[in-house]
């Protein structure tokens, strides 16, 4: 009789009644076949596998993490929140004990929102993994988490979310971004003035195979991992990597996908992107389910494996094996030094965010204390072509007095300053989101 | 006049029932073999009763169950192809079982054919383990049945009966399709043998009407046709119970039934008159199936369980059963002693039902009567405990649209129906510990086999059309034809309702029956480069569990 070595939780919530535009690559038809698969080959009546069902999140588990503008009912629609849910859903199995490891097989997908929303980035309204990573802090009390992102593309909003917080390490594998939409993910993108080292990008060339993936994984991700020491690691299962998948331009397989699962044993995975829907995704979810079970997944792979997979070329295993030398000397041997800055000191930095779906512009000034002590406070200036101007401030979970005082100021500031239609205060010392204008 | 039998664990029940009443009902003691309960029941609840008379007769056997669980079945080989995904090897059952290569994929586009060669190995093979059943299931044979025919034209005439994994059901499942026409192969011979006897000793008695076996999907199938499905004649006990209730109170509004039974108490839930069905298929012993059954639940309080005080202060109940209650000459201290000592009950020695509640009374300083009294509290206690974990494992099953999760409709029972002998001392309880209303229907001693005279025949069909690949098929009819690019929902219905209604027919429901349910109803575009190219329609159909005209009177007159 077969049986999950390691007790695993699924929750699947495919969403057959919802999609961005009927021709869309997030469309209902998405994860049919998936279910298919997943269904035939019986995987749920595996014992100690055992699925879960979603339940919506609330408005409240979205303002642990994001500012929403103008509000949050006009950014999350009911099926941004059940995925968000199902990842809620996941983490309790997981920190009730209920299982050792949990798969949120959820879509729409969340890793290109960032903390501010306007609207939808690279087919995402609203960032679930940093939804569940709050809520596991705020419930469970969990302090140190790590996010391996091995979506295809750089994970630019789960990055900027916790781009100041040094307790959460994310380190996203993708396709060079000089290649692939969003064009970021960067080795020098390695963190804000408060959490140097603690965001690590790792741009692989087009053409990356299973050799390159398990590479990148063993020499960076796992030494980086040992050394965070996380109390918990995530997993964003974006399976766009995949040699099949009509949007990108690598080349991994189910079966890699399965073998990187069982090196990085996440305590939880939540499906990213992944849009080869009926020849890789099928495949890649079996592969990654059997393999959070403890199983063994020598069997599983592509129909068509054996005739479009090439193993991966030359130039591409010299290319990689010199990047990783590189890399590991930056953040592994000789780390990131603190930012200069001196304790207390205000950093304002500026950026423009393009929300490639809804084709919106905005820019953000952000002013962030530089502090020893906490992640610092931080206040966001932001406003975008649609006309809203929004200031939003955040007071980090473990926020030192200093930083406290500081925020207290802005949001005095704020308030007399006429030019803004919205202000928000997030202060994650109380766990309260208060809309103050 | 209807003729409606129940052979149970220990005993069984027998009615007739007349114009919509129950003429006579019987208990019989089981003997060891099941031919001689059956016949001993016959006449027993014939007596007096002119054999014409009798228009209809439904059995609900243990004979599959009691094959399997005691693994005295026939040898069957089985032939699978898998392809890629959980290791075939895995499912492995019975004495010859064989992998060949061949793969299927979910959209029932062949990706990798037979090779003849392995098949002519394993067929060898089986010729030499001694098989006569074989059964043939392919992954994704419900998309496209192609190999599962092919491998049975290879076979030949080789092995008597082939079980083809995509008649049994049309759902997604390899491991339980594999299960279930293993299980149907293997019960074939010994399944075809018990209902030519079973004819045989009607025959005798000049019983000649139209005959029927009970499932556990709560439907009916007609006794010749069940030899092709004799797996679906097993565990059809707790839904006999089910449809008994169902004819003798009619179940309005969400009800909960309760079958108090020796060993078990069994539950399940009926929405508006409509029983509620597992989702994926039965378990038979240790083999997990592909076949319909209601959604009931067993746990171990019966009247017989046996009662112990643990650490000596704390009262435990069930699971097991060691034999009759005390006041019955049985071995050790039971619920039903406990009523008989409180007087709620007439039958049994109160002697022995006393000494043993002072038996157990001694060990927790109470006297007989307290003792009692906390071992039906305990019953009812740990009876409530089952239904509150039963009703919430219900509601949280997994839901896979936007839709379901927001109207999120909750099942909370507003009644519950009581049945077995002990049902009139157990709901005054039950009524106090949920506060909804508690009702012990006429004749609840015998509502099983109400429930199997009065229960209508099912059916079931699957449709899938696919009109890129040009192809629908029906697995469950062996149907698969051409469709046009154009091809809609609304002709997919067309052959799904004639598909099933030739089914229902060939299983011996009534032509006049029409009246079916749709299970399932899904359409989805499927986009390539930003292109239309096709539809992907699902339909499920079902002639759906129901109690047949004579019967169907919300219990009014039975
Ligand atoms: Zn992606
Ligand atoms: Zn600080």
């Amino acid at each position: 009789m077969i049986r999950a070595k390691r007790k695993t939780g699924l929750v699947f919530f495919p969403a057959f009644d919802w999609a961005i535009s009927p021709t869309h690559p997030e469309r209902e038809e998405r994860l049919l076949y998936t279910q298919d698969q997943v269904m035939e080959e019986g995987l749920l009546d595996v014992p100690g596998i055992r699925e879960y069902r979603v339940r919506p999140a609330k408005y409240s588990d979205l303002q642990r993490v994001h500012f929403c503008v103008p509000d949050e009912p006009s950014m999350a629609t009911e099926s941004h929140l059940i995925s968000a849910g199902g990842c809620l859903v996941a983490a309790d199995a997981v920190m009730k004990k209920e299982v050792e490891s949990a798969f949120a097989l959820v879509r729409p997908p969340g890793h290109h929102a960032m903390k501010v929303v306007h609207g939808n980035r690279g087919f995402c309204n609203v960032n679930i993994e940093a939804v569940m990573v709050e809520y596991i802090r705020d419930v469970y009390g969990v302090k140190k988490i790590a996010i391996v992102d091995t979506d295809c593309h750089h994970g630019d909003g789960t990055q900027d979310v916790y781009w100041h917080d040094p307790n959460v390490l994310f380190i996203s594998m993708h396709q060079d971004g000089r290649t692939l939409y969003p064009g970021s993910g960067f080795a020098e993108e390695n963190g804000g003035a408060n959490a140097r080292g603690t965001t690590i990008n790792i741009p692989l060339p087009p053409r990356t195979g299973e050799k390159g993936f398990l590479y990148a994984l063993d020499e960076l991700v796992m030494p980086l991992l040992e050394k965070f020491e996380p109390e918990l690691v995530i997993n964003s299962a974006g399976q766009d990597n995949h040699f099949d998948d009509p949007i990108t331009h690598m080349n991994f397989s189910a079966k890699g996908y399965a073998e990187l699962n069982a090196r990085l044993k996440p305590d939880l995975a939540v499906l990213e992107g992944g849009y080869s829907v009926e020849k890789a995704l099928p495949y890649v979810n079996v592969g990654i389910i059997m393999a959070m079970a403890g199983m063994d997944t020598s069997t599983v792979k592509e129909p068509g494996y054996d005739k479009h997979y090439a193993p991966q070329a030359p130039d591409i295993t010299d290319y990689i094996t010199n990047l990783m030398g590189t890399l590991k000397d930056q953040f592994l041997i000789n780390p990131p030094a603190p930012h200069p800055a001196k304790n207390g000191e205000i950093i304002t930095t500026s950026k423009r965010i393009f929300y490639d779906t809804d084709m919106i512009n905005e820019n953000q000034d952000e002013r962030l204390v530089r502090c020893r002590d906490c992640a610092g406070a931080l206040a966001i200036d932001s406003h975008s072509s649609k006309g809203n101007k929004m200031m939003g401030i955040h007071i980090p979970k473990d926020a030192c007095p200093m930083c406290q005082k500081t925020a207290e100021k802005w949001v005095n500031e704020a308030l007399d300053n006429k030019k803004f239609h919205h202000i928000f205060l997030q202060d994650r010392t109380k766990c309260t989101y208060e809309v103050l204008r | 006049m209807i003729l409606g039998l129940d052979v149970g664990g220990t005993q069984t029940d027998a009615v007739v029932l007349e114009d919509g009443h129950v003429r006579a009902h019987t208990k019989t003691v089981n003997r060891p073999e099941l031919l001689e309960t059956l016949g001993q029941s016959l006449d027993k609840t014939l007596a007096g009763i002119e054999p014409d008379k009798i228009q209809r007769m439904v059995f609900s056997t243990t004979m599959a169950t009691n094959a399997v669980v005691m693994d005295n079945m026939d040898p069957a080989g089985m032939i699978v192809s898998a392809g890629p995904g959980m290791n075939p090897e895995w499912f492995s059952v019975g004495p010859s079982y064989h992998v060949v290569e061949g793969c299927m994929d979910h959209r029932g586009t062949e990706v990798m054919a037979l090779d003849k060669s392995q098949v002519k190995e394993a067929i060898r093979e089986m010729e030499k383990a001694g098989v006569n059943a074989c059964g043939i299931v392919c992954k994704f044979s419900v998309r496209n049945p192609h190999q599962e025919l092919q491998l049975e034209e290879w076979l030949g005439d080789q092995f008597g009966y082939k079980a083809l994994g995509h008649r049994f059901s049309g759902s997604l499942n390899f491991p339980r399709r594999i299960a279930t026409a293993y299980l149907n192969a293997a019960l074939h011979k010994l399944h075809t043998k018990f209902i030519s006897s079973l004819e045989t000793t009607l025959t005798e008695r000049g019983l000649n009407a139209p005959r029927y076996l009970m499932k556990p999907d709560g439907g009916t199938i007609r006794l010749d046709k069940s030899c092709e499905f004799p797996a679906q004649t097993a565990q059809s006990g707790p839904a006999a119970s089910v449809m008994g209730a169902l004819a003798l109170d009619g179940c309005k509004g969400v009800t909960l039934v309760l079958d108090i039974g020796g060993t078990t108490t069994d539950m399940a839930l009926v929405l508006d008159g409509l029983p509620l069905w597992v989702p994926n298929g039965i378990r038979i012993g240790e083999h997990r199936t592909s076949i319909r059954s209601l959604l009931t639940r067993s746990v171990g309080f019966g009247g017989d369980s046996e009662v112990r005080v643990e650490d000596g202060k704390k009262l435990s109940i069930g699971p097991m059963r060691r034999g009759e209650a005390m006041a019955f000459g049985g071995p050790m201290p039971t619920p039903t002693d406990a009523m008989i000592t409180l007087g709620l009950m007439e039958e049994g020695d109160k002697d022995l039902a006393r000494k043993a509640m002072e038996d157990i009374g001694a060990q927790l300083s109470l006297d007989a009567e307290k003792a009692a009294k906390m071992i039906l509290e305990e019953t009812t206690k740990g009876m409530t405990k089952a239904v509150i974990e039963f009703v919430k494992r219900i509601n949280s099953r997994p839901v896979y649209t936007i839709h379901e999760v927001i109207e999120g409709i909750k099942i909370d029972p507003d009644r519950i129906v009581v049945l077995g002998a002990p049902a009139p001392i157990v709901a005054p309880m039950l009524e106090k510990a949920f506060n909804i209303p508690c009702v012990v229907p006429p004749h609840y001693q015998v509502a099983n086999a109400v429930g199997a005279a009065a229960a209508k025949v099912t059916a079931e069909i699957s449709l899938q059309a696919d009109t890129q690949r040009g192809s629908m098929v029906i697995p469950e009819v062996g149907l698969e034809s051409a469709i046009a690019r154009d091809f809609t929902m609304a002709a997919a219905m067309e052959q799904a309702k004639e598909a099933l209604f030739s089914r229902g027919l060939a299983v011996g429901a009534d032509p006049g029956d029409q009246e079916f349910a749709v299970i399932e109803k899904e359409e989805f575009n499927m986009i390539r480069g930003g292109y239309r190219v096709g539809k992907n329609i699902r339909l499920k159909l079902a002639l759906v569990p129901g109690l047949i005209p004579d019967c169907n009177c919300g219990g009014q007159q039975l």
